[in-house]
């Protein structure tokens, strides 16, 4: 018989799939804070700065919003996660700083260690 | 060695970062001395500079503590002995290969997010089950949280337990309400669950009214889906197959990430009819509440969801028996139903074990006021308050000393230093004279008046009486006049007299939560700050300078007459001619302090 335990499962393994077909395994994930704090503070124009970015050819990045992680007076925040590394946590995201990350962290690899958190 | 940062330019930060557990049982494990022989070993392989040594709070691994995480790879070592740091140090860090017998694979829900914010000390010291989700998942993809475990609890109830044996283990793990008031979850659950009734409903109470407070905003816009999943598992341990959301409409951000959750949890069957193919039916709808702040007391919220004027009622009954449309209903807010999924995967025993004697689990706090890392902040319970505001708030700026912490919200109390050692759980914030409420945590430095600040909490507990029982009604309303008085300047001997009796029947004769602990931000400013409110009364003056009614403004030395002052008066009281000393008219001053402000020359003294 199959059993809800069964059933969720293969749900699971079902949404790892989707997740990874949408670009997961890209060398770098970016994640950019999007709840109500994160937007007052300005995180919508942060995303669409790494949209754009996308949209005009920037590769093997992974773009997702995530919830307020919780640390108020720093935000936006924005993480840059890549595999066999230390996650990179920028705080105080603004435009600016968004189109420096791209050219700098995620085109180059360069850490911009005044930013991070 | 193996460069696992190669091709980046800045070497600043160190190659690696070792994080030890610092929980109790871990230090009673003897962490600490491991610490002393990661550092000697460090030093004699060679690696001084190079690596960081990081020491986080309970990991909630304590059967398997210490615990030793290197990053990067989030590789995480168990029961770690001393003896054991000279060939973890040579293998690992030298030689890039982790020791594989003593590394361990734990996937558990809590502390996921310790994998991306784990170095930073203000997310390493804390502990997350209720925020697991939040910062790490999309929430608004189903598929993101389905891939953290998502809904497994749910499908672990549904295939091999019975309702009884989940509120058995929700009894176990001593959860207790959080909202405020504390009370047993598991006892609620079985209350409600041993009615008899065709008949049941589930709230969910997101009714978040605490000036200051935002961790339910933030944990349904960072994870919507947990508070679902712990709903419909209550659902099926009491015997109910209709859930309610109460949220304010304030939020919409949070409404649109539940109601796309929920319609996502219909589409994968986890709501609705025959939830994973069982026999199990249960359906989640959202009421919105028009923010009154009474309407986050239980009784009045499900007046609320009737149609009804928000106003509570006497108890009993409690909801547990009669409640929304006379109905048996469970009522729990959202930081408890988050728990629930890590209950039911990791154990109650699990969740008994963290915390202390009579407080089990962690507890979210929204760390505001007089503090260098503002945010919220989940701790096990038992965490001193000197360990949030100082080793994760980060101390207060400009290290100006600490006056006092508001906790609570405008029910709680201000607690002064001598209260930092304190274990915080629902009985020692009792016994302090403050209330662990809803979590909200405000540090006050020496800036801040506590008159004013009494003031400003009966003010709003006052506009947010219902109106329905006289004592919270007029007795706020008089305390207010009282205060408001004092801070003018026109406070007479007695008032506090007469503010400590009638705050103590206020909090006596007071119908709801509401009402009983309105007083307590006054009684307990008066326990602690006395000297406060007599110099106000007596001597007139404010000594953290923000009454402004008390305050003078006085010209000194330092002007160079250059007329600022006399620019930004709204009422020119300043005079003077340039560049001679000016003089401010203290009988024409209202006392604005735009003067103040608009010196560059720190020549006005306020006095």
């Amino acid at each position: 018989m199959v059993t809800p335990i069964d059933i969720i499962k293969k749900k699971r393994a079902q949404a790892v799939n989707r997740i990874i077909s949408k670009g997961y395994l890209s060398t770098k994930r970016v994640y950019v804070g999007m709840a109500t704090c994160e937007i007052a503070a300005g995180s919508k124009e942060v995303m669409a700065e790494f949209r754009q970015a996308i949209a005009n050819g920037l590769t093997d990045v992974y773009l997702s919003q995530k919830g307020c992680a919780g640390r108020c007076n720093l935000e936006p925040t924005v993480e840059v996660v890549e595999e066999g590394k230390i996650p990179v946590k920028y705080g105080k995201v603004t435009s600016e700083r968004a189109r420096e990350i791209i050219e700098r962290h995620l085109k180059k690899g360069e850490v911009i260690t005044e930013w991070l958190i | 060695m193996v460069d696992l940062r190669k091709g980046e330019q800045h070497v600043n930060d160190q190659k690696y970062k070792l994080t030890l557990c610092d929980g109790p049982t871990c230090i009673h494990n003897r962490s600490r001395e491991i610490r002393e022989s990661i550092e000697s070993e460090i030093e004699k392989q060679g690696l001084s500079g190079q690596v960081s040594i990081h020491l986080s709070g309970c990991l909630g691994m304590c059967k398997k503590g210490p615990i030793l995480i290197v990053n990067p790879g989030y590789v995480m070592y168990g029961q770690v002995q001393p003896e054991d740091i000279p060939a973890i140090i040579k293998s690992h860090l030298v030689e890039g290969n982790p020791v594989a017998g003593k590394v361990i694979q734990e996937d558990h829900l809590y502390n996921r997010f310790f994998r991306i914010f784990g170095d930073v000390d203000f997310f390493g010291k804390q502990m997350r089950i209720t925020l697991r989700n939040c910062g790490i998942i999309d929430p608004e993809n189903i598929d993101d949280y389905l891939s953290v475990r998502g809904y497994e609890a749910l499908a672990k109830v549904l295939t091999e337990m019975k309702p009884t044996d989940v509120v058995a283990e929700v009894k176990k793990s001593g959860l207790r309400g959080r909202g405020g008031a504390g009370f047993p979850t598991g006892l609620k659950w079985e209350f409600t669950a041993n009615q008899k009734s065709d008949e049941k409903y589930v709230i969910c109470n997101a009714d978040e009214g605490d000036p200051g407070a935002f961790m339910d905003r933030s944990a349904i816009e960072g994870d919507p889906h947990t508070v679902l999943e712990g709903m419909v598992i209550a659902g099926y341990a009491i015997g109910s197959r209709k859930g309610i959301i109460y949220i304010r409409a304030e939020y919409p951000l949070a409404i649109a990430r539940l109601e796309k959750a929920i319609a996502a949890a219909r589409e994968h069957g986890l709501l609705g009819d025959n939830i994973l193919d069982s026999d199990f039916s249960f359906d989640i709808e959202i009421r919105l509440g028009a923010g009154a702040f009474v309407c986050g007391e239980e009784t009045a919220l499900i007046r609320s969801i009737e149609g009804a004027r928000g106003m509570p009622r006497p108890r009993p009954p409690y909801p547990s028996v009669s409640g929304l449309f006379g109905k048996p209903t469970l009522i729990n807010n959202v930081e408890t139903w988050a728990n629930i999924p890590v209950i039911v995967l990791d154990g109650g025993d699990w969740f008994n074990a963290i915390g202390t004697e009579t407080s089990k689990g962690t507890k979210v706090f929204a760390l505001a006021g007089k503090v260098r890392n503002t945010g919220l902040v989940e701790v096990p319970m038992g965490t001193t308050l000197r360990k949030i505001v100082y080793d994760i708030g980060g101390g207060i700026p400009n290290d100006k000393p600490f006056k006092a912490i508001q906790t609570g919200g405008p029910s709680g109390g201000c607690l002064p230093a001598e209260y930092l050692d304190t274990q915080i759980d629902y009985e020692s914030l009792a016994k302090a004279g403050s209330i662990m409420g809803s979590g909200g945590m405000i540090v006050i430095d020496e800036d801040s008046c506590m008159v004013s600040l009494a003031r400003f909490f009966i003010e709003f507990t006052q506009d947010e009486s219902c109106g329905k029982c006289t004592p919270c009604r007029e007795g706020t309303k008089r305390m207010l006049e009282i205060l408001t008085r004092i801070t003018k300047g026109n406070g007479k001997e007695g008032d506090i007299e007469k503010l400590q009796r009638l705050g103590r029947m206020i909090q006596k004769s007071s119908l709801c939560g509401l009402g009983q602990s309105a007083p307590n931000p006054i009684l307990s400013t008066i326990k602690n700050f006395r000297e406060e409110y007599e110099e106000h009364i007596r001597e007139k003056k404010c000594r953290a300078g923000q009454c402004a009614a008390l305050l003078s403004y006085v010209v000194n030395d330092k002007c160079v007459g250059c007329g600022a002052c006399k620019r930004v008066c709204p009422v020119n009281a300043v005079e003077g001619t340039r560049k001679e000393k000016h003089r401010i008219l203290e009988d024409v001053c209202i006392r604005c302090g735009q003067c103040y402000d608009a010196c560059k020359f720190d020549a006005i003294t306020k006095a």
